[in-house]
């Protein structure tokens, strides 16, 4: 689903290179829900911005579903993110001034798509992360782990086959945390693929596959 | 996208209120300046109706005199008459053109009023002034005798007053007792100059008797010069001593005049120019700051598959719904303004400006947006993330 080949990720000032990312192979297989570990700065977001098609790497190669995607232009890598990828943020990244529902819709705003497809699409998203009865609050009328229901229904709203959650728990006390890992375990077992960033050993052990950086190399 | 930008400015009205304002008072300052404009324009299109060039006026004031003062304007003209320079005199009420002087009166026909500026002249104005007629003839001296006072009027006031009647020999009231008798038609007489609107005008004979009116305007022959000036200013201070003699030339009469239209237009478009600068410059740090704000969502946009493209346009897209929803309000108070006739000026004059301002707005609003639109676009979405 996911493959990076050799991967590498330099980044420079006038007086400073800094290596990010170390030579990474990682094969993600279709339906498999892996994490990401390591310490603070070890790369792991950067890792998880390169296989989500924010960032460029340095070097190497990154294949989604079987496509090599360097040569892809900027409208054809944001087109694969609305298709394919789904992001889930440590803060959420809700527009405070859209309500929940008008927020979940916002991946389908950049499909053609009509308004009335939206509007079922991001209901039944909402449903599936037991938010239905919020579709009309604002983001700030929430708790975290509501919050970050709300981004994983965006997340999921387009249907993605890949799901990368970046420190998904990360804000949230371990009751709301095991709880929004359970949702992200039911999407695994509905067929999603999912990478996870996390700092926590207890819900990486829930995963199938670890992976663990240390100074920008992969270390298992 | 629409729908959906709609409804994020919506959402923020409170904190967008004053960026509302601010726009709406922008609609409505170029509205101002923007009808004044169209106004002048579509007035200056429409040709004055005579010629002026070669024309002089010989403004006479006779002061303490009140001893035969008609019989010596008549004198005056018979002499002003036979000077070889001059190729045509005529003698005329004070409101002359391009001067500050109007004369106005309500005049009836079949129970419609019209307002129109009225002239005296004689039997020699549309040959000194070089004003085609329409239709009929322009007065002779005969018909001052004539028991309808005999009138030649504009083009205008018969489009007001007869429609597509024919007004040649129809009777027209002032009061119960003067009345007038449509004689002949010009096409347009604009006094004012080239800024005036087409106004009904009126031209009544002037008679022998009348010793009020004592402006003679001749028309020169090519290349007269001061030195005819001096002369002739000299010859007439000799026939009426004590009377105040004033030569103006109508060139130079329209030239102060249409400064005198001009001028306040300039100013007010400085000062609108000073205002919409400033509030360009204001839209374009809200704007930036705005998008500083914002790094967070557009990184969140780009990452659910925004192109640049697409970033760059929603934020246009913003600042044009909220000058969309400016210009809503500013068209409630503009459209005021044709519907209720203010100043008597044509709707098509207000429905232009009105146009013409919204133009103008999108394109300051779109030009303001654009660079900080063009930046929001560019930020790397990986980092706008991670700085959230």
């Amino acid at each position: 689903m996911i493959k990076l080949q050799n991967v590498e990720k330099v980044y420079r000032t006038s007086s400073i290179e800094t290596l990010a990312l170390n030579n990474i192979n990682l094969d993600v297989k279709k339906g498999e829900f892996i994490s990401i570990m390591g310490p603070s700065g070890c790369g792991k977001s950067t890792l998880l911005n390169i296989m989500g098609l924010l960032d460029e790497p340095s070097k190497g190669i990154i294949e989604i579903d079987g496509s090599r995607v360097e040569k892809y232009s900027e409208k054809n890598l944001a087109h694969l993110r609305n298709q394919k990828l789904g992001f889930i943020f440590q803060s959420f990244h809700l527009i405070n001034d859209l309500s929940v529902i008008d927020n979940v819709e916002i991946p389908l705003l950049y499909r053609s798509s009509t308004a009335k497809e939206r509007r079922e699409l991001a209901q039944e998203a909402l449903e599936k992360v037991g938010l239905s009865n919020r579709m009309k609050h604002f983001p700030k009328q929430l708790s975290g782990g509501q919050k970050q229901r709300v981004a994983i229904a965006r997340a999921i709203v387009g249907k993605p086959e890949i799901i990368l959650a970046d420190e998904p728990t990360g804000n949230l006390d371990s009751a709301m945390g095991n709880e929004i890992l359970n949702i992200l375990q039911s999407l695994n077992e509905g067929g999603a693929t999912i990478v996870m960033v996390t700092h926590d050993d207890a819900m990486a052990k829930r995963t199938h596959r670890l992976v663990r950086l240390f100074d920008g190399t992969q270390v298992l | 996208m629409l729908r959906h930008l709609f409804k994020l400015i919506w959402n923020k009205k409170g904190t967008h209120s004053l960026l509302i304002i601010e726009i709406w008072a922008s609609f409505m300052v170029l509205f101002g300046v923007l009808s004044l404009i169209v106004y002048n324009v579509s007035n200056y299109m429409e040709p004055i109706g005579f010629e002026y060039e070669s024309v002089w006026n010989l403004d006479l004031d006779n002061n303490q005199d009140t001893t035969k003062v008609a019989a010596k304007l008549q004198r005056i003209m018979q002499h002003v008459k036979a000077y070889p320079e001059v190729e045509s005199v005529s003698r005329m009420s004070s409101n002359t053109p391009f001067s500050a002087n109007q004369m106005n009166n309500s005049v009836t026909y079949n129970k419609v009023s019209v307002l129109t500026d009225q002239y005296r002249t004689d039997e020699n104005f549309s040959t000194t002034l070089s004003l085609p007629l329409a239709a009929g003839r322009w007065y002779k001296k005969e018909d001052k005798v004539a028991k309808s006072i005999p009138i030649v009027i504009n083009g205008k006031m018969k489009e007001k007053l007869f429609e597509s009647e024919n007004p040649l020999g129809r009777i027209i009231k002032k009061d119960d007792k003067t009345s007038f008798k449509v004689i002949g038609v010009i096409d347009n007489f604009k006094a004012k100059g080239e800024f005036m609107a087409n106004d009904p005008a009126m031209f009544e004979v002037l008679t022998d008797d009348n010793d009020w009116d004592s402006n003679f305007l001749m028309r020169v022959k090519p290349g007269t010069d001061a030195d005819f000036e001096a002369k002739l200013v000299k010859d007439v201070a000799v026939m009426l001593p004590g009377w105040g003699i004033e030569v103006s030339y109508l060139k130079e009469s329209r030239e102060n005049r249409h400064k005198l239209t001009l001028v306040p237009v300039i100013i007010f478009l400085i000062v609108s120019g000073f205002l919409l600068t400033n509030v360009a410059l204001g839209l374009f740090g809200i704007l930036n700051l705005s998008i500083a704000r914002r790094r967070g969502e557009i990184g969140l946009r780009r990452a659910m598959g925004a192109t640049e493209g697409k970033v760059a346009i929603q934020f246009l897209g913003e600042i044009w719904v909220l000058a969309a929803f400016s210009m809503i309000i500013g068209l409630v108070f503009a459209a005021q303004f044709p519907i209720m006739n203010v100043f008597d000026i044509a709707s098509g004059i207000y429905v232009t400006a009105i146009i013409a301002a919204s133009i103008i707005i999108f394109l300051i609003v779109t030009l303001c947006a654009w660079y900080p639109s063009r930046q929001a676009s560019r930020i790397h979405p990986a980092v706008a993330l991670h700085e959230e």
